[in-house]
């Protein structure tokens, strides 16, 4: 949040910051400008010089990137696996989340284990998971897309924060006035724990939004690509011959930005807490 | 759950979201016959009857001829039934006069689309 | 007493049930895998074969006999290596944007913008801007003058790795930046007023307070910096998928194509166990070289 801009005197003036961070935020915005240009104009894309403003600028290659390939299917696929991931994820974090702030025995273990499992990339396990997959017979199933991510140990341990914050009286009233255990969680944590489940539902999107390499490993049939399979094979099918690619690329792109944009805060909490945890 | 909650920016958005799609696709429902009518004229913009016009249609790369239709006494042709999104058009008379071909972009496939009027002109020498 | 242990039962049997999910999917996805890529590097194993030992072959070969491991490890190396620049653009970021700047909100977001994307359409944006005919890059350096003709970016042996590496920086910029803020934010800003006061200049201010408590942070940078080796699969499948040659080979994209190009499943697990000790090793070293302080991985 911007902070009174007054600077106490003696301290440099304001504007080479700006003129440094202004051509920063132009050079970062440089490939987002070339490509939404790439999808809107009207000439052919190979067209040399490149013209900067798009001319005769218009929409139908939009319109072509729907015919073109099943952009219905690969949507559903994605938003299906990304809502069980993302709904797996909160039910598998937030009951384990709650059973760490229990003192049980062997839970000193338990932490020690998920901290060490974080420092295991998921990249790094791609050959045993795919043959644990299919051994489980969910491959090229929206399940076995989602399974990897069914829980994520960083959320575990925003949702055990979030619920430590709780003061205990309210958990002890509640349980006088003999509310379950997981009647506790739903009424009285999770109200209280709003940016915990922000932070995980956006942390989740994103992940199984974005992933690749998994689902190019776990999906075998085209009918059940998810959007950045679908990205990729349209790419190898049309080399890039079209301003329909570029068009692909924007509308693969928008859901993410609008998260984004629309929950920066929580966003950014969610990675850091993630980042500072592992 | 009030309903104050669905002016809050997570509510809204979907919301708007899912609007927009079912509006659009009531739109498509009642406009997908595939209709795609239009006039031929000649140079003078009198109607041109017994013109043929040719649709071609979009093959990924190249275009090939899909379907013809010829002009009434008016000089209107009518195709139906065009399952296409993309194509090209062209009008060519009996005694060799020919219009431009005229680009074809829809929104949706099969949308319900009245063309400008087509003009045939007599081949250049 | 019976009261209490029936309560104790019952609370154990809720703590399995709570943990158990979670806990299923960290031994499949996470401790199985490791075990049996160690397995799989020591056996000779296809899904058609059954395995036989044969102790470690698979690391002789790829020691010995595997050009393509040696440069998919070069150039891994090469990519973790250059991580820092990105970590000190982002540092000068974070220090620009950290301070009492009108408008830093604006630009943390805009630098942040790329993070969050799909790195396969980061692949795609990029990969069109190093086009050579209605590319960016070619265009502005034509049009000043720098080159005469275009440069294929991404077919060339020397630019190739270089231009995945800085459309990998632009994506993760935005990441080293917020990291580090949140870093610069937790160091406690009397020290600055107290080190103005005593007339300490502004360099030794950076070298002497700023840097030293920002070392917690830098190191989770590198952290970041060492995976993103693992993780930038996407962009390298996607914007030359290893090539021209093996030029742009990672380790992980070396070992996906022996996985599932030529399912030498035993031989990939055997990459993978490599690629996996690396990571230990090069976090191990980054964790000396910060001053031993992983108190924040740890904690």
């Amino acid at each position: 949040m911007p902070r009174p801009s007054r600077r106490p005197p003696g301290s440099p003036p304001h504007w080479p910051r700006h003129a440094i961070m202004i051509v920063v935020s132009f050079l970062m915005l440089i490939p987002f400008y070339w490509v939404v240009k790439t999808s809107l104009t009207g000439e052919n894309i190979y067209a040399y010089p490149p013209r900067i403003v798009p001319v005769d600028p218009h929409l139908f290659n939009y319109v072509d990137v729907w015919y073109m390939i099943p952009f219905a299917r690969y949507l559903l696929n994605s938003v299906i696996v990304t809502a069980m991931a993302i709904a797996g994820s909160l039910l598998f974090n937030v009951a384990a989340g709650y059973a760490l702030t229990k003192h049980f025995p062997g839970r000193r273990w338990v932490v020690m284990l998920l901290l060490s499992c974080m420092l295991i990339p998921f990249q790094a396990t791609i050959i045993p998971a795919y043959l644990i997959t299919s051994w489980l017979g969910v491959l090229d199933t929206w399940l076995g897309v989602a399974l990897p991510l069914l829980s994520t140990i960083i959320c575990i341990f925003v949702f055990k924060a979030s619920f430590e914050a709780v003061p205990p009286s309210l958990i002890d009233a509640a349980r006088v006035d003999g509310l379950s255990e997981w009647r506790i969680v739903t009424r009285i944590l999770l109200p209280l724990s709003k940016s915990a489940i922000a932070t995980n539902v956006i942390l989740t999107f994103i992940w199984s939004w974005n992933a690749f390499l998994w689902p190019l490993i776990a999906i075998r049939t085209p009918e059940m690509q998810t959007l950045p399979l679908g990205l990729a094979r349209f790419l190898s099918v049309m080399e890039d011959t079209t301003g329909a690619l570029y068009a692909f690329v924007v509308l693969v792109l928008i859901p993410g930005l609008a998260i984004f944009l629309m929950a920066q805060k929580e966003f950014i909490r969610g990675l850091t807490s993630g980042a500072t945890k592992g | 759950m009030t309903w104050r909650a669905l002016t809050h920016r997570f509510v809204a958005v979907p919301l708007a979201l899912v609007a927009v799609v079912v509006a659009w696709n009531v739109y498509i429902a009642f406009n997908d016959h595939g209709v795609i009518e239009g006039e031929v004229r000649d140079r003078a913009g009198a109607p041109v009857a017994g013109a043929t016009v040719i649709f071609f249609e979009r093959n990924f790369v190249y275009y090939e001829e899909k379907q013809r239709a010829t002009t009434d006494a008016q000089g209107v042709y009518r195709f139906t039934d065009m399952k296409t999104h993309v194509g090209q058009l062209e009008a060519r008379t009996a005694d060799g006069r020919k219009s431009e071909r005229r680009q074809l972009r829809l929104w949706f496939r099969s949308q319900d689309t009245e063309v400008p009027p087509l003009v045939v002109e007599p081949p250049r020498a | 007493m019976s009261w209490f242990r029936r309560k104790r039962t019952r609370e154990a049997a809720l703590v399995v049930c709570f943990l158990l999910p979670s806990l299923a999917i960290f031994f499949l996805y996470r401790i199985l895998p490791l075990g049996w890529n160690a397995w799989l590097s020591v056996h000779a194993w296809s899904p058609l074969k059954a395995a036989q030992f044969i102790g470690l072959e698979h690391y002789e070969e790829m020691l010995l006999d595997d050009d393509v491991f040696w440069q998919a490890l070069a150039n891994t190396l090469i990519f973790i290596a250059c991580s820092p620049l990105a970590i000190a653009a982002a540092l000068g970021i974070a220090l620009l944007v950290n301070s009492d700047l009108r408008g830093a909100a604006v630009y943390r977001t805009i630098v942040f913008l790329s993070y969050p994307l799909m790195t396969v359409a980061v692949g795609i944006i990029w990969r069109w801007l190093y086009d050579e005919r209605g590319g960016f890059i070619n265009y502005v350096l034509r049009s000043s003058r720098l080159i005469d003709q275009p440069v294929k970016f991404l077919q060339s042996f020397d630019w190739a790795l270089p231009c995945v590496i800085l459309a990998d920086f632009w994506q993760v910029l935005g990441f080293y930046m917020i990291i580090l803020l949140t870093g610069l934010q937790s160091i406690p800003q009397h020290l600055y007023e107290a080190a103005r006061v005593d007339g300490v200049p502004a360099s030794a201010r950076f070298l002497r307070i700023t840097l030293p408590l920002l070392r917690p942070s830098i190191f989770l940078c590198i952290v970041v910096g060492i995976l993103n080796s693992f993780t930038s699969f996407d962009l390298i499948y996607v914007m030359t998928n290893g090539g021209p040659g093996h030029a742009t080979e990672l380790l992980i994209t070396y070992i996906y194509k022996a996985g599932f190009g030529q399912t030498r499943f035993d031989y990939a697990a055997a990459l993978t166990v490599v690629q996996f000790l690396l990571l230990v090793v090069l976090t191990v070293i980054a964790n000396r070289l910060s001053g031993g302080n992983a108190g924040s991985l740890e904690r």
